[in-house]
């Protein structure tokens, strides 16, 4: 597979409650196994998977924050966060574990129309 | 065009697995070809081959088989889904002493990395979730 | 490049508005499932498509008791419709 093509990964509900989450992360370490070109998206209540001071032990969890952080070592770099839903819920880049670049709706709609692959959860 | 379908949702509880069955089935009729169907998170119970279900109503689980057989589509369930589900092959039943096997016949488990490969080597891929 | 984006979830969850904010003029969006109860709704009703075209899967209205109800005046498409706009459009982006 020679092939590179453009992933788009939006990350769109919170943790734990659901498999989206854990499942969206899955699909782009994936992905970036295969050396693809990646691009995360944070969006709508998907911010909140970043918050800090995440223990999901008492429920049975992997904490995802902390996976969520080593995005980067496995190669996916182009992180973004839905800052609109940031502001919707009073947060700032000081409640994240990761540095993510703003995106607004209309970069992500440039994001997705030169993408090959999206992948929205 | 070759169609690759991902799909999420367990048969019965959502209509996302009827879905997608009728959209293969019309890709197939529009002379299309399916590279690989791919059932990931609840959507590993459309390939278990041990539900049962009334005769006055679709047994979806059939029908997927069906069109997989009567087409050779390769149909792919995704291992960490799958096995946390007890949708369970040969290999994985031997491996972990199950005594029993749950996969659906024509069907295969295995990695991620098959519905990256549908991702690069299909004109279309479409979740149905 | 454009997009077909499929919307499968009833219109309390406002994913169609979500969709259409970060669509681009000349992709499609077709409802499906209980996305297709957006055709109960007045058209001033629906989020603004602006050159995005909608459409609603004919099988999921006809089910539901929609097709002499489809007020939002939303064109409906058979599965190998929607099979056809798969092609048209060269990705498709799933909202449920």
């Amino acid at each position: 597979m020679s092939v590179k093509q453009t992933f788009t990964f939006i990350s769109r509900s919170p943790a734990y409650a659901s498999q989206r989450a854990s499942l969206c992360l899955e699909a782009a370490l994936a992905a970036a196994v295969f050396e693809q070109e990646i691009h995360y998206v944070f969006m709508d209540d998907g911010v909140l998977q970043l918050l800090t001071d995440q223990n999901s032990q008492a429920i049975g969890q992997k904490t995802l924050s902390k996976l969520l952080e080593t995005l980067p070592l496995y190669g996916v770099e182009n992180i973004y966060v839905d800052t609109q839903a940031l502001a919707k819920h009073a947060l700032d880049s000081a409640d994240l574990v990761l540095d993510a670049q703003p995106i607004d709706d209309s970069q992500l709609a440039a994001l997705i129309a030169r993408s090959d692959q999206v992948l929205n959860l | 065009m070759k169609f690759s379908l991902i799909v999420y949702g367990a048969p019965y509880s959502t209509e996302a697995a009827a879905t997608a069955l009728h959209f293969a089935g019309a890709v197939i009729d529009r002379g299309h070809e399916i590279y690989r169907l791919f059932f990931i998170s609840d959507g590993v119970h459309n390939a278990n081959r041990l539900a049962v279900v009334p005769q006055d109503e679709v047994n979806l689980q059939s029908q997927w088989h069906e069109l997989i057989a009567r087409h050779g589509i390769d149909s792919t369930v995704c291992v960490s889904s799958a096995l946390r589900r007890g949708v369970i092959d040969q290999g994985e039943s031997e491996r972990h002493e199950l005594g029993a096997i749950s996969l659906a016949r024509g069907s295969s488990i295995a990695g991620l990395g098959q519905w990256v490969d549908a991702a690069l080597q299909s004109d279309r891929v479409v979740s149905f979730g | 490049m454009s997009s077909l984006h499929t919307v499968s979830k009833a219109p309390q969850l406002g994913l169609l508005a979500q969709c259409l904010a970060v669509a681009t003029a000349g992709d499609a969006v077709i409802l499906l499932e209980d996305g297709v109860y957006y055709c109960l709704k007045n058209p001033e009703e629906l989020p603004p498509a602006g050159d995005v075209a909608l459409f609603a899967l004919a099988e999921d209205l006809s089910a539901r008791g929609l097709l002499e109800r489809n007020r939002a005046g939303i064109e409906l498409a058979s599965y190998v419709e929607f099979v056809d706009l798969c092609c048209k459009h060269e990705r498709s982006v799933s909202w449920f």
